[in-house]
């Protein structure tokens, strides 16, 4: 069971948040500031961490600085009413980490815990397999079964990308975020007309869906139908 | 402090800090009166100095010509019988009706033979130049003192011829003319004096007509304006310049006020629907999955209020961010083809051409997830207003000043004259495209992105649509392009 802790001021959204990753099966820990956080963060070793950017005795921010400078690398997602448009910020977000600005979803905060958890490990594995679904990334050819599928580069780079993280809730902005390189979110559908592609081309007339929609959430790949 | 009040504003000008034990009136504490004054001043100063001038000239000519005149006098008597010499002296006496005229001939041992003069004066040189002295003129009537210009010559017969001449002629003309002076310099002086507290009574006035104005203006009646004629003098010009500012404040007050009503405007729609939603659902709902269609449609409502608020709150980010230190080189070339891959397969949905220009590469300093945003954006709006089997097209241009324009153009219905401006306002969106979704800061976004950049947004009528983002040099590199290519991806 994986263990998170909570460094936000605001009790309420604090509470939501941690009855929501109870429910998922996380083990929550809560602290109400920078000061106590950071002693939290050293003493129980959490796998995960999720703090908020202002929070009173220490900002947020300078609590992940002075971890990483004792080398804790423990993920960290970062939750804050300000916008991403700071230096600081990206900092982060090329360490690793992630940045969610307020207000968000809950389904996306999940989704993001989980895939800081779930990072893929490093690997020189140049063959991705993910149930009957074969990508081979030298050769940049993709298989079902038999089946040999035809993509466009950047459909590929969506799949590899899924593959990697199969069996995990991927959100729209962090498909956009991390397939695309986009930091906003556009006005049109864009990751839904590309999934839809996708879609068409990985699960073939007769056969078993692979990619899942989530209702207003985002979409899955699943190893098992 | 602020004063609250335009009679406390007078106080406090005349005497900031200061108390006034009397109060005088305005326009003699007025800068303009002080001015008036000096001026009357200076006017006065230069009259008294101009007529000592003329006096001292007259006095110096008059003295002159008297002593030049008994100085031939002198000679022509002195070489003159003794007979001849004494019935001169009578001569010279009788024509001599304004009594200016002085004469006498001494004994050598001083005591006077014939003339007016009672005695040789003593401070007189003999056979010198003219010079003033002081004699007694004696005659039937008295004797009187006076100083006179005189001249004494010495004859062969031992006696002592002395003319004299009265030049208080000087002094009368120059009373006269002083007079004169004085007659017009006091006149100028209070001319001077009611013309100063006219003009300071006058602006007195425009000031308490502006001050007036001005509070009407402070309590919130933006549309008064300052008094204005239409002449060339500097204060109906400042009332001018003034006023074109009020305008522009209007407008902008105007405006502001315009965005809270739309912005509330906008939040409220799908909040009441979301609303109605709940409600309807709270009532109807019979089982589990009746009331998880009403949450997901309720919160479908409430996220797109947060769209709007999110929106609105990246805008004023980005309006009140400077240009970062962490400003990169952006290959525009490459960030062009990026957009257009990311937007194909929804322009082909529609059945749209979308194509991109690229005839070099160019590079600007910028932020690159910035510009590709505004980029995605006018691409965005691009694909969503133009109908089926249109085109649009996305290109690299090199400007004629020395520019580089990223282009957007398509073949939608266009954006006319009157919305040209309309289309850069928050929310603003088309009558005809109403039912478009959106949430109408798209144009904001890249507005202010733009000029974060320090480039330039121009929108340009149809046929369609034409935006471009126009980057000047200074900003980019340009490098000729390797294959000019042209890159079709639909």
């Amino acid at each position: 069971m994986a263990k998170v802790l909570l460094i936000e001021d605001d009790s309420e959204t604090a509470e939501e948040i941690t009855a929501e990753l109870a429910d998922r099966g996380f083990e929550v820990e809560w602290s109400a500031n920078g000061i106590e956080g950071l002693d939290k963060a050293r003493s129980s070793r959490p796998d995960a961490m999720i703090v908020d950017r202002l929070l009173p005795g220490m900002d947020g921010l300078t609590v992940i600085e002075a971890l990483r400078k004792e080398q804790v690398r423990t993920p960290v997602l970062v939750l804050s009413a300000l916008g991403a448009v700071d230096d600081r910020v990206r900092g982060l977000r090329m360490g690793g980490d992630d940045y969610l600005t307020k207000p968000f979803a809950v389904v996306e905060l999940v989704a993001r815990i989980e895939a800081l958890l779930r990072r893929p490990v490093e690997s020189r594995e140049t063959l991705l397999r993910v149930g009957p679904l074969e990508l081979d990334l030298i050769e940049r050819t993709a298989k079902r079964g038999d089946r040999v599928i035809e993509l466009l580069p950047r459909e590929f780079r969506l799949l590899e990308y899924m593959m990697q993280r199969s069996d995990q809730l991927l959100t729209r902005a962090m498909l956009l975020e991390e397939v695309w390189n986009y930091k906003f979110v556009p006005a049109t559908n864009l990751v839904d007309v590309h999934m839809g592609r996708l879609r068409h081309k990985v699960d073939g007339p007769g056969e078993a869906p692979m990619i899942h929609n989530v209702r207003g959430a985002g979409f899955i790949l699943r190893s098992v139908s | 402090m602020v004063p609250a009040t335009y009679a406390d504003v007078d106080v406090k000008q005349g005497h900031p800090g200061g108390e006034i034990p009397m109060r005088q009136p305005q326009f003699i504490r007025s800068n303009t009166f002080h001015w008036a004054l000096m001026v009357a001043g200076v006017f006065a100063v230069f009259v008294i100095v101009l007529f000592g001038f003329i006096y001292w000239q007259i006095d110096d000519y008059l003295t002159a010509r008297s002593d030049r005149v008994i100085t031939l006098e002198v000679e022509g008597i002195a070489g003159l019988s003794p007979e001849r010499r004494l019935e001169a002296m009578d001569e010279r006496l009788k024509q001599d009706p304004r009594g200016v005229q002085l004469a006498a001939i001494f004994a050598a041992d001083g005591h006077r033979i014939t003339g007016n003069i009672e005695s040789l004066p003593a401070d007189l040189r003999i056979d010198g130049p003219a010079q003033a002295a002081n004699i007694v003129k004696t005659n039937g009537s008295g004797r009187q003192h006076q100083v006179v210009r005189t001249i004494a010559r010495r004859m062969r017969n031992g006696d002592v011829l002395v003319l004299g001449r009265n030049v208080d002629e000087a002094r009368e003309i120059s009373h006269v003319v002083g007079e004169a002076l004085a007659l017009g310099l006091l006149p100028a002086f209070l001319l001077c004096l009611l013309a100063g507290a006219w003009l300071s009574v006058r602006a007195q006035k425009r000031v308490e007509e502006v001050n007036q104005r001005v509070q009407r203006i402070i309590a919130g009646d933006l549309r008064e304006r300052l008094p204005h004629r239409n002449i060339d003098e500097p204060f109906s010009k400042l009332a001018g310049i003034v006023n074109g500012m009020l305008d522009e404040m209007e407008t902008l007050i105007h405006a502001l006020a315009g965005v809270g009503n739309d912005i509330a405007h906008d939040l409220r729609t799908p909040l009441t629907r979301a609303r109605i939603t709940l409600e309807r659902g709270r009532t109807n709902a019979t089982t589990l999955e009746q009331l998880q269609a009403v949450a997901d449609k309720a919160i479908a409502g409430i996220d797109q209020s947060l769209t709007i608020i999110t929106a609105l709150l990246r805008l004023a980010e980005i309006e009140n961010s400077r240009r970062s230190a962490s400003f990169a080189d952006v290959p525009l070339h490459d960030m062009l083809r990026e957009v257009c891959d990311i937007y194909e397969p929804i322009a082909e949905n529609k059945n749209i051409t979308l194509q991109v220009g690229v005839t070099s590469r160019v590079t600007v300093r910028g932020d690159r997830d910035l510009l590709i945003e505004a980029v995605a954006n006018l691409v965005d709006n691009a694909i969503k207003f133009t109908p089926e089997g249109g085109r649009v097209d996305i290109e690299l241009l090199r400007g004629g000043g020395g520019e580089t324009i990223v282009q957007v153009t398509d073949t939608g219905s266009g954006i006319n004259e009157q919305e040209r401006e309309a289309v850069l306002r928050r929310f603003y969106r088309s009558d005809k495209i109403r039912n478009t979704p959106g949430v109408g800061l798209g144009l904001n976004l890249v507005a202010a992105i733009v000029k974060l950049h320090g480039f330039r947004l121009a929108i340009h009528p149809g046929p369609g649509c034409r935006v471009e983002i126009i980057c000047p040099d200074r900003e980019a590199a340009i490098q000729p392009a390797r294959p000019a290519t042209r890159q079709a991806v639909s």
